[in-house]
């Protein structure tokens, strides 16, 4: 038996650890602990609920634009106020961009690196490279150009971020080819360029990214002029078809290589979604990605959501808030003691649906939406399991490969949706509708803003007197994945995942990263 | 009835100019000062700006004008009375002005039935109104720090600094004309709320008689019972 | 590769100060690190010596959202890419690093051996529960800032959040956060600290600290010191408020305001002053170089500036969208100014008001009441001089 420890797990949004024991090659247990206490929650305490849409979106810096649309959502729920369609159709397109802008990065910086090897790139033949993007139906960068580029950065000595990277392990798959490789390398250039168009949109409709500004309580301070239209369609439209010809054609030509992952990292098989972009009717079920509860113990069913379902406990959590309650009357009350995997081990609360540990994310979400009959959900996904040889075998999603997959699928669905909203948008107003913003001057009530950063579900809980906030509570989709163990001693998403991943260097638990960093957390 | 008579000696002819000029320039301050911190209206904030820094510097040097007058004018040591001292002296608190201070705070009060002795200022008033000077030393200060051409000059930069940055002093400046309003709303009710015979004379400059004292305070005649 | 050209190499390397024992141990990790044989030491060590030595730099998070790591990816001159691949060696930071646990650590390590790394910070320094609200890799924030400062020949706090907790610091900050200036100055660290607030950091400001300013001698030369102010900041970033570069400046000399969210005036572009803006206290140059790559800014999209630059910039900024900031009375909690205002000038008006009701009532308003007899006090001192 021994323990292998990853900590700081990188390329993922704040402060991770991930303990694993390795027997036999496989790992056996695993603990996940979050590094970071920051007390959001109470921070907002005592300010006004206008106010908490600027400061709780910055619990994140990667999706911040789901925390400000919860938080603005919560907000609203707890006034009665309801926004015009006009704010509906600016938001789902701001978040939208995000979404497109957070599964690029993951996919391209955060992830690749686990799956590709900047070093095999340099022996790849230039010419043949073209070939095979040809054949793989990808996009066709500068081969040449990159390879020189990587070659004098190698040659150079100093590997700036490639600093002490696992070049050559040997859980790199052996026969993927080294054009692959440099295909891929020269689409981690390009990503970096297509994240940032993708931001740039947020941008022009919300002031800026990360942390933007417009998506206040009652609706949006952003009032599309015909100057911002173009700037905000011209972009999606080259994001539509960067993804369609260049992040979906990777995902099917890297993916074979490592149809082991079908196998393991799937998990509790529990899956949670509250849902995301509004359609007219506000409902949660309706969303465009709706909501949905998958139980492992009811087979690929699902359910509606239920957010009075939710209990947090803290016992293994460094926290001496009263464990097992409900967000909407939680507390965050933060007391470390030391790092112990049989006590205590982490700031992550342990989060629990119906008493169940629920898997959060894009996987979520697609089952969900695929359970539910999502016509463009259902159609990419039958394709993409044609393709991986598993036609007709959504189960198979349940993996570490299933869960990369349903992302990046996930993309090129809302890219595709994107431009429906935009057109939408630019019909509404064309036919005269110009209303953004609705007027509220209720000061009390409760509420709750349930939707989905790209990286999962995602609740804020808002109780207002007095026109200030009494209490704030926040249950992140990190919350769910990276949840420690809860009072029973059941693991999180993420620890359960982990168990049955074969390791072949336990100094070097590339596998386990993987896993680990497949929940984009 | 015991008004004493209101005559020119009081208020001589440069402070009645001085008076006005303040009450202008502080009238169009605090109403200019609301209009920049909440725009009640549209379509005035240019102009607003503009009646701001003018009167701000108007304000400053009738300050300026008033002090330096204080010093050469002559104005009566009393009401009731022609006889005429240094201006300074009738302004500043002086010592027999100590045990004047507990007799009036309980006139003011009710505790005390009969008006006490005083100089041409109660000794309160003499208080209050030396306050105006570091008042509007402060406002002028807060307002030059928050005031784009001048923000950036140590001198107050280093306040700004001092109070929490420049937010803080909005508030301070804030705080400062509300300290104003409450002075002039005080001021005005103290003056009159005997008789506008006060008002006539340094607005108007109209004398009205009523009783008469000597240059020591003792009741030599006029009008009315005591 | 013959051996007089080893000779020649060098001799290079030891005028740029680099010993050839130093130089060896080098190229050998750097081949253990590719997978490379020994046999590739030499080819590693002419490419190393042909090429100029890029400056090594370590990116830390500390209580952050990763929000500026973020940010810095949004930048077009130059790019990310070229940062990182051909400008600087950021050899660790932790959301782009290839590395990970103890091997990217490593890499952090063997950047603070040698002095005269940049170090860039990012997030609040967490220093609640001993430094342990935030722990890396078995250790805490604070012990990973201390060790990393001593040697850095600057530092660059990005975010407002590094700068003095930004966010995480606000009101009761419970998580005991402040930001790398205060927290060194408190260790008696002396390192110089560039402070670039803002929350995130606008990666324009980055790129022109570190590339343009540190890269191009003004650290060796100190000169970056006499471009700071008292706080650390760059003067000819944080030198002017948004205000004096607003393209909305003329609607508010106009007076021409929004006075409600997604209206008429919003389209027109109007001031957003009247809904909170807080660009005439905000010391930051936004309006010039935007953000994302000047696709737009704050008040361009139709928001209120937050002043998120500012210092303590929510319990300063907050309610965002009224004028002034609320005043945290004690038990009252949070109030604006203007009601404390209001209520003293209610008060003084009801004081004024039973006054009157009481001179009314006592005979006074016409005349006061009759004077008092002149006490013997009074009439010696007036005899003496005066009676002012």
């Amino acid at each position: 038996m021994a323990r292998s420890v990853v900590d700081p797990l990188t390329r993922i949004e704040g402060h991770l650890r991930v303990e694993v024991e390795v027997n036999d090659g496989v790992v056996t247990d695993a603990w996940v602990s979050g590094g970071l206490y920051r007390g959001m929650e109470t921070i907002l305490l005592d300010r006004r609920p206008s106010d908490a849409f600027f400061v709780a979106q910055r619990i994140c810096g990667v999706c911040p634009i789901s925390h400000g649309h919860a938080s603005t959502m919560s907000t609203e729920d707890a006034l009665g106020v309801t926004i015009p369609n006009n704010a509906r159709l600016v938001r789902n397109l701001i978040e939208a961009a995000q979404y497109i802008h957070s599964h690029i990065l993951w996919f391209y910086t955060l992830a690749a690196l686990d799956y590709v090897d900047p070093v095999k790139a340099l022996s790849a033949d230039i010419a043949d490279t073209y070939a095979l993007a040809q054949a793989a139906g990808t996009g066709v960068s500068d081969f040449g150009a990159v390879a020189k580029r990587l070659q004098a950065f190698v040659d150079n000595g100093q590997l700036s971020i490639f600093t002490n990277g696992w070049f050559g392990h040997p859980a790199y798959a052996e026969d993927m080819p080294a054009e692959l490789h440099l295909i891929a390398v020269a689409h981690y250039l390009e990503a970096l360029e297509m994240q940032a168009v993708a931001a740039e949109i947020i941008a022009v409709m919300g002031g800026k990214f990360p942390h933007f500004m417009t998506s206040i309580p009652g609706g949006t301070a952003f009032v599309p002029t015909e100057q911002k239209l173009d700037d905000i369609l011209f972009r999606f439209i080259k994001l539509r078809d960067w993804v369609t010809s260049t992040m979906i054609p990777d995902t099917l030509a890297i993916a074979p290589f490592y149809a082991g992952a079908l196998e393991y990292g799937g998990g509790h098989g529990n899956f949670l979604a509250w849902g995301v972009f509004n359609d007219e009717s506000f409902e949660m079920t309706s969303r465009y990605l709706p909501g949905g509860a998958v139980m492992a113990s009811r087979g690929l069913t699902v359910a509606d959501p239920d957010p009075g379902n939710i209990t947090e406990y803290v016992e293994r959590s460094w926290y001496d808030s009263t464990t097992g309650l409900n967000p909407s009357v939680g507390e965050t009350n933060a007391n470390f003691d030391e790092y112990s995997t049989d006590a205590q081990y982490s700031w992550v609360k342990a989060p629990r649906y119906d008493g169940q540990p629920m898997e959060a994310g894009p996987l979520s979400r697609m089952l969900v939406a695929y359970l539910r009959g999502v016509r463009p959900v259902q159609e990419i996904v039958d394709g993409a399991l044609a393709a991986l040889g598993a036609a007709g075998k959504p189960e198979v999603l349940v993996s570490l490969l299933g869960r990369i997959a349903a992302r990046n699928l996930e993309t090129k669905v809302v890219c595709d949706w994107s431009i429906d909203w935009f057109n939408e948008l630019a019909g509404a107003i064309a036919g005269g509708d110009s209303k953004y913003f609705e007027p509220h001057d209720v000061d009390a009530g409760q509420g709750a803003g349930m939707w989905e950063a790209p990286r999962g579900a995602l609740g804020h809980f808002i109780d207002i007197q007095g026109g200030k906030i009494a209490r704030y509570q926040v249950v992140t989709p990190s919350t769910w994945d990276t949840s420690s163990r809860d009072d029973e001693g059941v693991r999180g998403p993420m620890e359960e995942a982990l168990v049955g991943t074969p390791i072949i260097d336990a100094e070097r638990p590339l596998e386990a990263c993987r896993v680990a960093r497949s929940f984009d957390p | 009835m015991s008004h004493p008579a209101h005559y020119r000696e009081a208020h001589p002819l440069i402070f009645v100019f001085t008076h006005w000029i303040n009450l202008i320039a502080i009238v169009a301050l605090a109403f200019s000062g609301f209009y920049i911190h909440y725009p009640f209206f549209g379509g005035f904030m240019g102009v607003a700006r503009g009646m701001h820094f003018f009167f701000m510097y108007v304000l400053l040097i009738n300050l300026a004008v008033r002090i330096v007058a204080t010093f050469f004018v002559k104005s009566a040591t009393r009401l009731g009375t022609r006889e005429v001292d240094t201006d300074i002296k009738n302004w500043l608190p002086q010592k027999l002005n100590r045990h004047q201070f507990i007799p009036w705070l309980k006139y003011y009060l009710f505790l005390k039935k009969d008006h006490p002795i005083g100089a041409k200022y109660g000794v309160l008033q003499k208080i209050s109104y030396l306050f105006t000077i570091p008042l509007t030393l402060a406002a002028a200060y807060t307002g030059f720090s928050i005031y784009a051409p001048f923000m950036d000059a140590s001198f107050f930069a280093a306040g700004t600094d001092w109070v929490g940055g420049p937010m803080n002093m909005r508030i301070i400046h804030y705080y400062i004309m509300w300290a104003f309003i409450l002075f002039t709303a005080i001021h005005a009710y103290l003056a009159n709320v005997e008789g506008i015979a006060p008002s006539r004379l340094i607005f108007a400059w109209k004398e009205e008689e009523g009783v008469q004292f000597d240059a020591e305070g003792k009741i030599v005649g006029g009008a009315g019972h005591y | 590769m013959a051996h007089e050209d080893h000779d020649v190499i060098y001799d290079l390397l030891a005028a740029r100060g680099v010993s050839r024992r130093d130089f060896l141990k080098y190229c050998g990790s750097i081949a253990a690190l590719l997978g490379l044989s020994e046999s590739f030491v030499p080819q590693i060590a002419a490419a190393v010596a042909a090429g100029a030595k890029l400056k090594p730099a370590v990116w830390l998070n500390g209580g952050a959202c990763t929000g500026c790591t973020e940010s810095i990816a949004q930048v077009d001159s130059p790019d990310v890419a070229t940062i990182v691949l051909d400008l600087l060696s950021l050899d660790y930071i932790e959301t782009l690093s290839m590395a990970q646990g103890e091997d990217a650590l490593a890499a952090a390590e063997a950047v603070f051996e040698e002095p005269g790394y940049i170090l860039i910070y990012e997030g609040s320094v967490m220093q609640g529960f001993d430094g342990n609200t935030l722990r890396i890799g078995g250790s805490t924030g604070i012990e990973e800032l201390e060790h990393a400062a001593q040697n850095a020949a600057a530092i660059v706090a990005v975010g407002s959040c590094a700068v003095d907790g930004g966010f995480v610091r606000a009101n009761p900050n419970p998580a005991d956060a402040t930001g790398v200036k205060p927290y060194l100055e408190k260790v008696g660290i002396t390192t110089p600290v560039v402070n670039l607030p803002t929350c995130p950091v606008n990666p324009e400001w980055v790129v022109a600290i570190v590339v343009d300013v540190l890269l191009l001698g003004s650290l060796e030369s100190g000169a970056i010191l006499d471009k700071l102010d008292d706080w650390g900041r760059p003067k000819f970033i944080f030198g002017q408020t948004i205000h004096d570069n607003c393209p909305r400046r003329g609607h508010f000399e106009n007076g021409h305001f929004v006075n409600e969210f997604g209206t008429e005036e919003e389209a027109l572009g109007y001031c957003l002053y009247k809904v909170g803006c807080k660009g005439p206290q905000t010391y930051t140059n936004c309006p010039i170089v935007r953000w994302n790559r000047r696709a737009s800014w704050c008040v361009e999209s139709g928001a209120p500036c937050i002043g998120c630059g500012s210092l303590n910039w929510v319990d300063v900024g907050a309610p965002f969208l009224n004028r002034h900031r609320d005043l945290p009375l004690p038990s009252v909690g949070n109030t604006q100014p203007g009601v404390v205002a209001g209520v003293v000038a209610g008060a003084t008006a009801l004081g004024l008001g039973l006054h009157a009701l009481g001179m009314k009532a006592s005979g006074r308003m016409d005349g006061g009441a009759p004077y008092e007899d002149m006490k013997n006090y009074d009439r010696k001192r007036m005899k003496k001089g005066g009676g002012n």
